[in-house]
């Protein structure tokens, strides 16, 4: 019985952090220097994530700006996600 | 002897300030670990992103505020505990952004006394 309550008093996870965010927006990096901004609708442990009404930033050595695209509802596989961070406003 | 093994490292360093290096660009991520999980995703508060680039021969390094984040651990080459000499860069990096009053950093490294530590 010890043994379970100690499990339950394991300290959040880093994918807390993701959880709090679910129908928030998010910036997620990803790998090949893209970004993408959007409202997190569902992820799981891989980080692969749905997202909506998302931005995505395509950053070029030669431009100053970035491309951008749009979706209303994107999935982005887990395994080209480096961060996610909140927005803060 | 005594012996350490890396998860229990990991959560000794929890609450502590860390700098975690990723695999790919250069980059360093300068923060509080939260937390750490199973598949060793790490969670930080109060992050600085440094970037370190390089123009025309020139160690250059910039950095900025990104708040609480979620590394991916594909991507961690390794973490480590900040130390002393840490401390004055991120000193130093804050005295230039007042001096802004830009959110970005940009400082040049001399080369030679290069603070990136590869072998660490």
């Amino acid at each position: 019985m010890s043994t379970v309550q100690t499990s339950h008093q394991q300290a959040e996870e880093p994918l807390d952090l993701i959880r709090y965010q679910l129908d928030e927006y998010i910036i997620v990096k990803l790998r090949g220097s893209r970004e993408i901004k959007g409202k997190l609708q569902g992820f799981d442990s891989h980080c692969n994530m749905v997202l909506s009404d998302a931005l995505e930033y395509i950053y070029n050595e030669n431009d100053d700006e970035p491309m951008t695209k749009k979706s209303e509802m994107v999935f982005v596989r887990g395994d080209s996600v480096i961060l996610i961070s909140p927005i803060i406003e | 002897m005594s012996t350490t093994n890396p998860m229990p490292f990991l959560r000794s360093l929890i609450g502590k300030e860390v700098i975690v290096r990723l695999k790919w660009n250069k980059t360093e991520y300068m923060g509080i670990l939260l937390s750490t999980d199973n598949y060793m995703n790490f969670q930080l508060d109060q992050t600085k992103e440094i970037i370190y680039t390089k123009k025309n021969g020139i160690e250059q390094k910039s950095s900025e505020l990104i708040g609480e984040i979620f590394i991916r651990c594909n991507n961690v080459l390794f973490i480590r505990e900040l130390n002393e000499e840490d401390n004055e860069i991120s000193k130093n990096g804050t005295e230039t952004k007042d001096e802004d009053g830009d959110s970005e950093v940009v400082e040049e490294v001399i080369e030679g006394e290069d603070v990136v530590v590869e072998e660490s």
